[in-house]
């Protein structure tokens, strides 16, 4: 079984045809990037899977979105729930203006987890496993915002962490850092599919290269290559896919 | 370890099974040369196969080592040199075979006199000599015995350059020997060329590691 | 060079222009301040800020209209502030952007526009006689609060605008609810700026006469409120009465600048104080 699928999914804003009839098939722990020219419908596709789309106004969306065979739509779902198992990263580092600590305790907090110890290890765990946990051990309770964007956005990792998904999505999570900072997320991404299914949308195809395992091009709402990252940069199928990896878009 | 590295890893490792597989191959041509041995020839010809694949996996990893993580300076490098290390390993792999197919091909033993007038074992030797220096290099990172290949070389091209003499002398002496003698000199012709292919892969070491171009230099 | 020079000319009298403009501004600004404090610095006392007023408010102090002016303060930022921000919210966050919003926005922008006699007169129907609260603390509170709801509403939406949709984002995509999001995350980044809201509206209610004309001041009442029903005095209309209707006028000129300057003063006071609390909260919540 696929840990994420999509069948012949199409999301309409109001009048505008975002997505069009997308097909696609994740396996479990892989990395998968999204490429793909602005406004082609790689972060739309990413938010279907947390449901992020519905927050928007005059959203609607046809077939099915799969995670664990199941469809993450259906009545029976309760998004509270599902945003549980799906984690999210976003392109800007948006730590919440609290300390260290209570921002990856937030996850945990608002779902009504209590308990003291449990909430602490938690906060170790995932920030070890964000590779922060040496830089910020001694600064737990100091405020997130003086960490360097770097360390703000391994933070965000963290707090997406805390609730245990087994999903992770990113939103182009390194287009606001330094190469170094950058970097550091990569491996980070490398590290985290031993654990995770991620999901990575990304401006940079350098980084679509470097961390993930498949590719997916999106152009105008549509997929028009879906292959393993090996494939896609040696090889692509598609004549319009080369160009965009190629530069010679347009 | 960064994902770049574990690749770079990978390719280095590949890159000395590489080099494993053809000593290997030489080392049994050789064999086979001495002992006249056809089946062990045959496993060479066999077994040139391996090495072809090999040579097309690394390529493979080379190509997708640069399209997915755009390597720069020394990783650039190290990626570009293993390219060509591989190609000059696969065609030495190639020299193993034909010396193999020659043995196959061969319908008398050699002569004692015409393989010691003529140095071709010396030859195979030294070869082989130069392809573990050479290996060794590789694997240490060492450009100081990297460079030590460019002097071993003379050895093979002296030997090549005495073997047209010296097998002259020995067919006029041993007219009966004619077939012998073209096998054997075709054979020192060929195991001149390993030396060539290793003292390019002691430039493409010497390249990657010191950023130094030395093809087409005479100072070395 | 010709050229050159007239774009250097034409760019320093711009400036100039600009500069002595605002200066001008601020040498308004200071003249008033100047000439209210002149007048008014020599009656300001420990005498003048604690004693009931005595001699027909000619002489004594203005303790009662001081009091009365901070019951009002409080009272009416007790409602406005509560009301104004869950109002603010309620429209930023939880109707969507339709005509429905835009409505009850221009409703409220209709509100701040509303003359203050009229908050007065509306304040006396309602509370004083209607609800039959009399003139008291209560209902000038009320009447005052309902002024400065539609500031609080407004800094209340335009704080929360301000907030990077990520943030909201980020705690929804960890489960948490729109509520918990507004209390945990939003609310707690928005404070500074509605603190902003909150000095705007205590500086504009603490100066406001019209409104308690009606609805709570007293001509004159020489103690000090027991509970929320009672009348009192307040500054602003004391400053009025002493300075056009008092039992004589020219002896409580004096009187009257120097209640001018206490008002200032009690404005300025809680102004440092707000600032106080925002800079803080703006210090703990800053975001980059």
């Amino acid at each position: 079984m696929y840990k994420i699928e999509s069948k012949n999914v199409n999301l309409h804003y109001g009048s505008f045809h975002a997505l069009k009839g997308i097909n696609m098939a994740i396996e479990k722990n892989t990395v998968t990037a999204l490429i793909g020219p602005s406004g082609c419908g790689k972060s739309t596709f990413l938010r279907l899977f947390n449901r992020m789309n519905d927050l928007i106004d005059g959203v609607k969306i046809e077939g099915e979105c799969l995670i664990d065979g199941k469809d993450i739509y259906s009545k029976s779902i309760k998004i509270d729930d599902l945003r549980k198992r799906v984690g999210m990263v976003f392109q800007k580092p948006n730590p919440f203006p609290k300390s260290v600590f209570e921002n990856v305790a937030y996850g945990l907090r608002v779902n009504g987890i209590t308990h003291k110890n449990f909430i602490e290890e938690r906060v170790e765990v995932c920030l070890k496993q964000a590779a922060l946990w040496d830089e910020v051990k001694d600064k737990l309770k100091k405020s997130a915002m003086a960490l360097s964007g770097g360390q703000q956005q391994r933070l965000c990792i963290a707090r997406a962490l805390a609730i245990e998904p087994s999903v992770l999505l990113m939103d182009e999570p390194a287009s606001a850092l330094d190469p170094i900072s950058t970097a550091k997320i990569e491996e980070l991404i490398y590290d985290l599919k031993n654990l995770y299914t991620i999901i990575i949308v990304t401006h940079n195809m350098q980084q679509a290269g470097r961390v993930s395992d498949s590719t997916a091009f999106f152009y105008l709402g549509e997929l028009v290559e879906f292959d393993s990252t090996k494939k896609i940069f040696t090889n692509p199928t598609d004549v319009r896919t080369q160009n965009y990896i190629t530069g010679r878009f347009g | 370890m960064s994902h770049l590295n574990i690749e770079l890893q990978d390719l280095r490792s590949n890159i000395l099974e590489m080099f494993e597989l053809v000593q290997t191959q030489l080392t049994k041509s050789k064999e086979s040369f001495l002992q006249l041995d056809k089946d062990l020839a045959r496993e060479v010809v066999i077994n040139e196969k391996r090495v072809n694949g090999f040579e097309l996996k690394i390529d493979r990893d080379c190509e997708n080592i640069i399209a997915l993580f755009n390597p720069v300076a020394i990783d650039l490098r190290f990626v570009l040199a293993c390219m060509k290390i591989n190609s000059n390993l696969e065609r030495i792999g190639d020299i193993a075979e034909s010396v193999a197919k020659f043995v196959i091909n061969f319908k008398l033993e050699p002569e004692k006199e015409l393989l010691e007038t003529s140095r071709v074992i010396e030859m195979f030797d030294t070869c082989i000599e130069i392809m573990n220096t050479t290996a060794r290099s590789f694997a240490e990172e060492d450009t100081k015995l990297a460079r030590s290949i460019f002097k071993l070389d003379e050895t093979v091209d002296e030997i090549n350059i005495e073997a047209n003499d010296k097998i002259a002398a020995f067919i006029r002496t041993h007219a009966d020997r004619i077939n012998q003698s073209l096998y054997t000199i075709s054979m020192i012709r060929k195991l001149e060329r390993v030396g060539d292919q290793c003292k390019n892969i002691a430039e493409e070491t010497i390249f990657y590691i010191e950023a130094k171009v030395l093809k087409h230099k005479s100072q070395k | 060079m010709q050229s050159d020079l007239k774009k250097i000319l034409s760019q320093s009298i711009a400036f100039w222009t600009f500069r002595i403009l605002s200066l001008a501004v601020m040498g308004i600004l200071f003249s008033i301040l100047g000439f209210i404090i002149v007048k008014g610095i020599g009656v300001v006392s420990w005498d003048f800020i604690t004693k009931m007023p005595e001699d027909g408010m000619t002489k004594g102090g203005i303790y009662p209209a001081i009091i009365g002016t901070l019951c009002l303060i409080a009272g009416s930022m007790l409602f406005a502030f509560p009301i104004g921000v869950m109002s603010g919210i309620y429209i930023f966050e939880y109707t969507k952007d339709s005509w429905y919003r835009r409505f009850v926005q221009l409703m409220t922008a209709n509100l701040a526009g509303v003359p203050s006699i009229v908050f007065g007169l509306f304040g006396m129907a309602l509370f004083v006689n209607k609800l039959g609260f009399g003139d008291s603390i209560l209902a000038g509170s009320l009447t005052l609060g309902l002024l400065a709801l539609p500031v609080v509403i407004r800094t209340t939406e335009e704080a929360l605008k301000a907030i990077d949709n990520s943030y909201r984002e980020a705690s929804y995509a960890l489960g948490a609810t729109k509520l918990q999001t507004i209390k945990r995350v939003t609310l707690p980044m928005a404070l500074p700026n509605i603190i902003t809201g909150l000095i705007l509206s205590i500086g504009r209610v603490s100066g406001e006469t019209a409104p308690i004309l009606f609805t709570v001041a007293a001509y004159f009442l020489p103690k000090l409120p027991t509970s929320v029903f009672d009348q009192v005095m307040a500054l602003p209309y004391h400053l009025y009465v002493i300075s056009t209707s008092g039992t004589n006028i020219a002896e409580s000129r004096g009187m009257a600048y120097g209640t001018a300057v206490i008002l200032i003063l009690i404005v300025l006071i809680l102004n440092i104080i707000a600032n106080i609390i925002r800079r803080f909260l703006t210090k703990k919540y800053k975001t980059n």
